[in-house]
């Protein structure tokens, strides 16, 4: 834009100057708005980093003094279970992960791109289905899980229910929805069916898409809690979440190792987040064009 | 068999073949629990005993529960109305403004998204201390010479608008990152076309952009519907529906009445969660007639 | 990578995956004694017990290796990582006594009544869990628990060798449901620095509502922010104010409530005054979430607590100096709550005289002694009363005398509405200015209607 005002001189002064400040202004609202996103983050950081007996020093502090990984080493060695939690958590996550993020482009895919009868009202029952609270259909869900699968203090409890949900088939319907036809519509005429169209055009391009489904997914499963307590019952079968919560007693809450408790819960995610970041890019009509 | 019969069957064959994941979930779990859950909203059921049906008694008696008609309903429906609209449009534009050839756009992405890897429990946590009476907030208020002795999550006034700015910060990571994902799959030929013909950024953001965003913005206004309706975590740790019910909002009284009472009433609990079904339905499928424009066949 | 490698890998992804979650299952125990009782109840306490228990094991393992073992669940809400393992270890002992019985322990680490709740809806709870006094009536009155009287005459275990206060309130309709565990009251917690520097004689068990009132005005400095005594709007302090002034939260049959009562008005008004005069403070009044933070940090001089407040200081504010008293007496004498916990059997229960013999081993005398030793609760017993233990302890000691006038902590079937109307009352008082008798009619008020509607 600022080479178009200098082409054109008889803008007005006023926004000559605009342009100017443009882009400053644009990283300082940027910078700001980083600010305001990672200071929770980052306070809770600086807090799980000092002895405990800190945790309530004011004004706030931005960098640990004095510094100290005793709650760090008090979540990871209290419990001698810590590594079995461990395991469990990313061996639900990354079963229901890959799973649900598979099932859900399928199930998104029928929605958006093929006929079938029942399919509206199908779509509004999934709808529907996300709309009833859940603090309701807990008890009769632990039933099914109970009565029906017997898989209570079982992971697979956990995994069952997550292999697909309404949100997930829901979000991939919809960007679904805005991917141009065209690519498929060149497919078919070649002869390819329905399957092969999914599985080498429509996987490969929605990458975006399903990167952050299982982002989410990831996150969702591996923070997820009140179905976990619920349904698992020895402490060699929990997650780190639902173990997590032993350093929360009944009667009070030492912060500093909840605090560093969580933040070590939400360590993976963030990892995962930057590492698969680089997927959002703009690559979808590259790569399209070349699937054809 | 005419082929195009046959290919049409083939067609309904494999999309059931594709849904059939979810149709189990959805044909295992989901029809049971709705089914029963709907069925005992017409009873009263402790859990304990077995459920005694008595007809609509739980749905009229919805209408002169105080705590419904007067906390829980005003309150949902506000802060449904503050919550979705501000964090779908700013989630919109922090999307827009990192899919642009900026610097550093990568790590933007990371730390704005940052506030939805943070745990409820931490964020929940941090709130409570920067919004007390004597925390980070109020001490700013003091440098800046405002009104600095506001016990924001006591008082009657601020603790909901609070609790809206909490979700606000902690959903517009979430949101931004879909609407970044949705942008990816917008041809660059579009922008192109566009910025031949002339088009400043803005033009191409309201003229190309939204229109080409508008499935995934239905389904982005409709999780924060849900999501909005549906609000409990921060409030079940911040402010337990208090003070004097100003935070009470629907999700939490089903909560409270299904797990919380000493005697659970499970009955009205189902009872009041059809009731808030019914209203994310009726705001879906009017913001559906607004944004997705294009019908559904 | 083709699509096709992709996806061959993915699917061996998912099948390894599920194969590996199928063998992270456990299978029922069946397997070679020794190995199950070293799983099944591990000890990290000390390595003193540990070293005694190992000789032990191989000596039990020997002996009984035919004998089938009876399995039974044991749930309850977790405290502290030390507490718990302390419960650990007793369990462990239990084991070594009791070759026959293998105890499973599923702690639930968080909303502890929703999911016992869900648990006996459908009949998967365990066989013994916690039962607090507050959720007593309900389980009792629907029953879903097995009377104990029979185990109890069988095995000797009389209602007498338990305090009072305490077993009664686990008995209904004429049978005792639960074996009580541990207990806490409310002690007047004061801050001892700050009584020397405002040169106030430390409180005593003596101490009346004026004696409360007088100090905390001595030791409130308001433009500080610091306040003499804490007044939150906690249906958990509250009563004991009531109670104090001869009155009641409900009915003796707990079919009305009593919160309108002239009594429990003028009990609100005293208690509410504290704040009004800028004497007492409620915990957002000086930024924190629980009073215990406040007291630590030295904002509030006194509070009424209970034991749990010990090692919360300990952990947390190693440096105050404190100590505890019973709470002051009221116009119509001494007044408290008692917050108690009690083993019970599920009716769903298939074996139990093993679960049982679980309950008889922890409240018995010899593991009752090691709680009391251990700082982290108060036994039920009454023959612990003269433990030199409670000399030496001056906190605990005041816990303990307090349950001698103490009301359990239990407003029948609709106690959280109960208690629900109660913190409503006062706040109303706080935030919005109502006058204390208004409140606590309307609060009265609203749970008539709630009792009528069920």
């Amino acid at each position: 834009m600022a080479v178009a005002a200098r082409r054109l001189p008889r803008y007005r002064e006023e926004v000559i100057w605009w342009d100017r400040i443009k882009i400053p202004l644009f990283y300082a609202v940027l910078i700001g708005w980083t600010i305001v996103c990672i200071t929770p983050f980052w306070l809770s950081l600086v807090y799980s980093l000092m002895p405990k007996e800190h945790v309530f020093d004011m004004p706030p502090k931005l960098w640990p003094h004095p510094f100290s990984l005793d709650n760090y080493r008090v979540v990871v060695t209290t419990f001698e279970l810590f590594p079995r939690w461990l395991l469990n958590s990313t061996l639900i996550a990354v079963v229901v992960t890959i799973v649900r993020t598979i099932f859900c482009a399928m199930g998104g895919y029928a929605f958006a791109r093929l006929r079938f009868p029942g399919r509206n009202l199908l779509f509004i029952l999934m709808l529907a289905s996300m709309m009833i609270p859940p603090q309701v259909t807990l008890v009769p869900n632990y039933l099914i899980i109970a009565k029906v699968f017997h898989l209570l203090d079982n992971l697979l409890a956990v995994i069952l229910p997550g292999i697909t949900t309404a949100f997930g088939v829901f979000m991939m319907t919809q960007f679904y929805k805005s991917i141009p036809v065209e690519l498929e519509e060149a497919a078919l005429i070649d002869g390819a069916n329905r399957f092969q169209i999914f599985f080498r055009i429509i996987l490969p391009i929605s990458r975006a898409a399903l990167i952050t489904l299982a982002l989410f997914t990831f996150q969702g499963s591996w923070n997820e809690f009140m179905w976990p307590l619920i349904v698992l019952q020895t402490p060699e079968n929990f997650t780190l979440p639902l173990g997590l919560k032993w350093f929360q007693s009944e009667y009070y809450t030492l912060y500093s190792i909840v605090l560093a408790g969580s933040l070590f819960n939400s360590l993976p995610i963030i990892i995962i987040f930057f590492v698969f970041q680089r997927y959002f890019i703009r690559s979808i009509a590259v790569t399209g064009l070349k699937g054809v | 068999m005419s082929p195009r019969l046959r290919r049409k069957l083939g067609e309904w064959l494999t999309a059931y073949v594709f849904l059939s994941p979810y149709l189990f979930v959805f044909g295992t779990f989901t029809v049971f629990a709705v089914g029963f859950a709907f069925y005992l909203s017409f009873t009263k059921y402790n859990l304990f005993s077995p459920p005694k049906w008595i007809g609509f008694a739980n749905y009229t008696r919805l209408l002169q529960d105080e705590d419904f008609i007067k906390h829980a309903l005003p309150n949902t429906l506000k802060y449904v109305a503050v919550v979705v609209p501000v964090q779908t449009v700013i989630s919109l534009i922090v999307a827009f403004a990192l899919d642009q050839e900026i610097k550093f756009r990568r790590l933007f992405r990371t730390l704005f998204y940052v506030p939805s890897v943070t745990s409820s429990v931490v964020i929940s946590l941090i709130f409570m201390w920067m919004f007390n009476k004597v925390g980070a907030v109020n001490s700013l208020l003091k440098m800046l010479g405002l009104p600095s002795h506001i016990d924001w999550l006591n008082n009657i006034h601020t603790a909901l608008p609070t609790i809206m700015a909490v979700n606000i910060w902690s959903t517009i990571g979430t949101m931004m990152i879909i609407f970044l994902a949705a942008l990816q799959d917008i041809p660059v030929t579009y922008y192109e076309a566009a910025m031949i013909d002339g088009a400043n950024r803005f033009q191409i953001f309201r003229y190309i952009t939204v229109p080409l965003l508008r499935p995934v913005i239905f389904f982005v206004v409709t999780m924060g519907l849900i999501g909005c309706f549906q609000v409990f975590d921060q409030i079940y740790v911040m402010t337990a529906g208090g003070p004097l019910g100003s935070t009470l909002t629907i999700a939490y009284l089903i909560y409270k009445n299904a797990f919380q009472s000493t005697t659970p009433r499970m009955g009205y609990a189902s009872a009041m969660a059809f009731v808030l079904a019914v209203m994310i339905f009726v705001a879906t499928m009017l913001q559906r007639r607004i944004i997705e424009t294009e019908p559904y066949e | 990578m083709s699509e096709r490698k992709f996806l061959t890998l993915v699917t061996l992804l998912i099948l390894a995956s599920l194969l590996a979650t199928a063998c992270a299952t456990p299978t029922p125990q069946v397997v070679k004694e020794t190995v199950v009782v070293t799983k099944e109840v591990p000890v990290e306490v000390t390595k003193m017990v540990t070293k005694v228990v190992t000789k032990e094991v191989e000596k039990v393992v020997t002996k009984e290796v035919e004998k089938p073992r009876i399995e039974v669940r044991l749930s309850g809400w977790t405290a502290s990582p030390e507490e718990e393992n302390l419960l650990r270890a007793s369990l462990y002992e239990f084991s070594l006594q009791n070759p026959d019985i293998i105890v499973k322990y599923e702690p639930i680490t968080a909303d502890y009544w929703p999911k016992i709740k869900t648990m006996v809806a459908s009949g998967t709870e365990p066989d013994i869990y916690y039962m607090d006094i507050f959720q007593f009536p309900f389980f009792a009155q629907q029953e879903v628990l097995l009377p104990l009287d029979d185990f109890m005459s069988k095995s000797g275990v009389k209602k007498e060798d338990f305090i009072e206060s305490l077993i009664n309130a686990f008995t209904y309709n004429g049978k005792v449901y639960g074996i009580p565990k541990d207990f806490n009251t409310l002690a007047l917690f004061y801050n001892k620095k700050m009584f020397d520097e405002a040169g106030l004689d430390y409180p005593t068990d003596d101490w009346t509502w004026d004696d409360l009132k007088a100090a905390a005005k001595a030791l409130s400095k308001p433009e500080e922010n610091i306040y003499g005594f804490g007044v939150p709007p906690d249906a958990g302090r509250f009563p004991i104010f009531v109670f104090q002034n001869g009155g009641r939260i409900m009915t003796e049959d707990f079919s009305d409530t009593m919160l309108d009562s002239p009594e429990a008005i003028e009990a609100a008004e005293f208690y509410t005054s504290f704040r009004k005069e800028g004497i007492g403070a409620i915990p957002s009044d000086v930024g924190v979430d629980w009073q215990g933070t406040g007291f630590g940090q030295g904002s509030l001089a006194m509070v009424l607590e209970g034991g749990w407040l010990v090692p919360y200081l300990k952990n947390q504010f190693p440096d105050v100096e404190f100590d505890a008293v019973t709470p002051p007496a009221g116009p119509k004498g001494e007044g408290n709550l008692v917050f108690t916990v009690a083993y019970v059997i599920s009716k769903n229960c298939k074996n139990p005289e093993a679960a049982w013999k679980v309950i008889e081993y922890l409240t018995g005398l010899e593991n009752q002694t090691k709680v009391l030793h251990s700082g982290f609760a108060l036994p039920t017993r009454k023959a612990l009363l003269d433990d030199p233990y409670l000399k030496e302890n001056t906190v605990a000691a005041a816990i303990f005398r307090g349950a001698e006038f103490a009301t359990p902590f239990m407003w029948g079937l609709y106690g959280s509405d109960v208690n629900e109307e109660m913190r409503k009352a006062l706040e109303r008082i706080y935030l919005e200015d109502v006058s204390p008798e208004e409140a606590m009619k309307d609060a009265a008020k609203k749970l008539r209607e709630i009792f009528k509607g069920g």
